[in-house]
């Protein structure tokens, strides 16, 4: 018997810690939240907007059973809602204007009747309501100790291609509610973060004689010009501390992998397969996983540097796509139809190099542009569903997807 | 008897005890929102002057002609996710290279773009849209155009031709575009 219960035992330390095991029952119910509006200032649309702000950012946290409805009450009443009695959490916040038209929210986080925390926000316009929005959410969740949520306030870019040939590189948050163009004009295309400060990025302009990748450094606005290939050229990843790219270039007509040192301005083939080899990612120092066509079909695998053995790393799907990695975690897009005349589908799935399961992570759609969040918590990715488009957040630890519906044009590539 | 019970709900919980435990980077310059607002400055525009604008006068009747040769240059159409040359293609290519021997057009260089459909990712399709320009250059080369003169150009799908959802449309954008340069 004591040898079953060890064998029990050991089966279920190897696997506590697999985010690819997919947890379906949780045994914990979540505790409830509500939040009260107490705003002073603003028209009802821009309040409203703002509880819907940070109605969707607790939800995303996975950490509360949020309470939907929007109720209005006083910042300085000692005592929460009539109706709140019964939750275990109030967020209550208050929105103001300044003279110079600057947004101050300030919250209080009621626990059995009690303030157990509050904080104040200020941001100098309220077009970026969603910030404070998202910071409110972040200390909520540091507040209540859960590992970091990070990512929330991080900057997604991303490029849309607004006509044939013409196209836009847009700053956003993660629900990509807030969005600015940084760069219009011609066709830039493929940006990436150049460093995990987000002070700069990478992006491939197609506008002149040649495809060539340029960095622009966001504080001061400066274009510097890295490199020209024939054909394509992609940066792929930037490796962790920033010193190494992952570029697609096809200097003599045929895509394949190089890796590029920042410093000393080399690169170095990585890949010389004759058919497709593209969307080359870092997994630690010493290996990469990227897209080939050597099957026949695009699928994913992986190449150790120092010793050149490649290797097949998925043997389900008609045609794996594209890929983000993460640790031992890739995430990548599979065709599951490979239909020329139907609508395909597109779904996101989740392997380990450490084991053999694969997590589906989408059900339906066409879902793209998978990116993991820098520590790894988080999936952002696009999702187009009958006519419309997402962007989608998926929680891995808490086996949840949030959706955020997109208003504008098709996003050709994104970076996080 | 207990003792077993407990162990099993022990391992159960530890089956379930979550998947994750990564430790976060933190990003400290995203530290507060207000700097995250301040951090989105418009950088400069880049504005890049279409090529090939200016036309010099002396040549014009080379231009002309350049502009006659362009408009009889084919469209090399690909079926879904290949790019390999039919033989009906392989005809234009043909009639292509038959143009490009012209001695107005000798002069002149030639630029293959290549296109795709909608669908696949960005970057699996930028490769597939310049495997496709590659074959043509390929093709030409063998019809005895000299491969100095011809570049090549990836759009994937971000110059399409067609924008509606159909097989029609979708058949369309998988494409390579001869583009004359002076």
């Amino acid at each position: 018997m004591k040898i079953i219960l060890s064998l029990l035992m050991l089966f279920s330390l190897m696997f506590a810690d697999d985010a690819t095991i997919q947890v379906i029952k949780k045994v914990d119910t979540l505790p409830t939240i509500a939040v009260e509006d107490a705003s002073t200032d603003y028209d009802d649309t821009f309040r409203l907007r703002f509880f819907k702000s940070i109605i969707a950012d607790l939800n995303v946290l996975s950490i509360f059973n949020v309470d939907r409805h929007h109720q209005l009450a006083l910042f300085d009443d000692s005592d929460v809602n009539v109706a709140d009695k019964d939750m275990a959490y109030v967020l209550r916040y208050k929105l103001e204007q300044d003279d110079n038209n600057a947004l101050a929210v300030s919250i209080k986080l009621f626990n059995n009747d009690n303030v157990v925390f509050s904080k104040n926000y200020k941001v100098p316009k309220s077009d970026v309501y969603m910030f404070v929005s998202h910071a409110i959410a972040y200390d909520l969740n540091e507040f209540m100790g859960q590992p970091s949520v990070a990512w929330m306030k991080r900057k997604v870019i991303f490029s849309r291609v607004v006509k044939p040939k013409e196209s836009e590189i847009v700053l956003a948050d993660y629900t990509l509610s807030y969005r600015h163009v940084v760069l219009k004009g011609g066709l830039n295309l493929f940006p990436k973060w150049a460093n995990k400060e987000q002070t700069a990025f990478y992006f491939t302009s197609l506008s002149g004689a040649k495809p060539t990748l340029k960095y622009v450094n966001i504080k001061n606005g400066n274009v510097k010009t890295i490199l020209s290939s024939d054909g394509m050229l992609v940066c792929s990843d930037v490796s962790e501390d920033g010193k190494h790219l992952l570029l697609t270039m096809a200097p003599h007509g045929q895509p394949d992998i190089y890796n590029y040192n920042v410093q000393t301005h080399k690169y170095k083939r990585l890949t010389t397969y004759s058919g497709i080899d593209v969307n080359g990612q870092f997994m630690g120092k010493n290996k990469i996983v990227f897209i080939s066509s050597r099957l026949g079909y695009p699928n994913l695998f992986s190449k150790r540097l120092d010793t050149n053995e490649v290797e097949q790393m998925v043997y389900y799907g008609n045609s794996n796509v594209a890929c983000s990695v993460h640790g031992n975690y890739v995430v990548y897009t599979a065709r599951e139809t490979s239909n020329e005349f139907s609508q395909n589908t597109f779904n996101l799935q989740l392997i380990s190099t450490n084991t053999d399961y694969i997590r589906r992570l989408t059900a339906t759609g066409v879902n793209q542009f998978p990116r993991f969040s820098r520590d790894g918590d988080a999936i952002l990715f696009i999702k187009n569903y009958k006519g419309q488009s997402a962007i989608g957040v998926i929680r891995l630890k808490y086996n949840k997807n949030y959706l955020f519906p997109l208003r504008f044009g098709k996003v050709q590539s994104l970076d996080w | 008897m207990k003792s077993i019970v407990l162990s099993g709900v022990v391992a159960a919980l530890l089956v379930f005890s979550g998947c994750s435990s990564k430790e976060p980077a933190v990003d400290t310059q995203a530290a507060n929102s207000a700097q995250a607002t301040t951090e989105v400055q418009a950088p400069a525009t880049e504005t890049v002057s279409s090529e090939n604008s200016v036309v010099d006068s002396s040549t014009n009747s080379v231009s002309m002609t350049a502009d006659e040769i362009q408009s009889k240059l084919p469209t090399v159409y690909f079926a879904f996710d290949k790019y390999n040359i039919t033989p009906d293609m392989q005809a234009r290519i043909d009639a292509a290279a038959e143009l490009g021997k012209e001695d107005v057009a000798k002069s002149l260089n030639v630029k293959l773009e290549g296109n795709c459909d909608e669908w696949g990712s960005d970057e699996y399709n930028f490769a597939l849209g310049l495997k496709r320009a590659n074959a043509v250059k390929k093709a030409l080369v063998a019809d005895g155009i000299d491969a100095s003169r011809i570049s090549m150009v990836s759009y994937g799908k971000s110059n399409p031709v067609c924008t509606e959802h159909t097989k029609e449309c979708w058949a369309k954008n998988r494409r390579v575009n001869f583009k004359l340069l002076p």
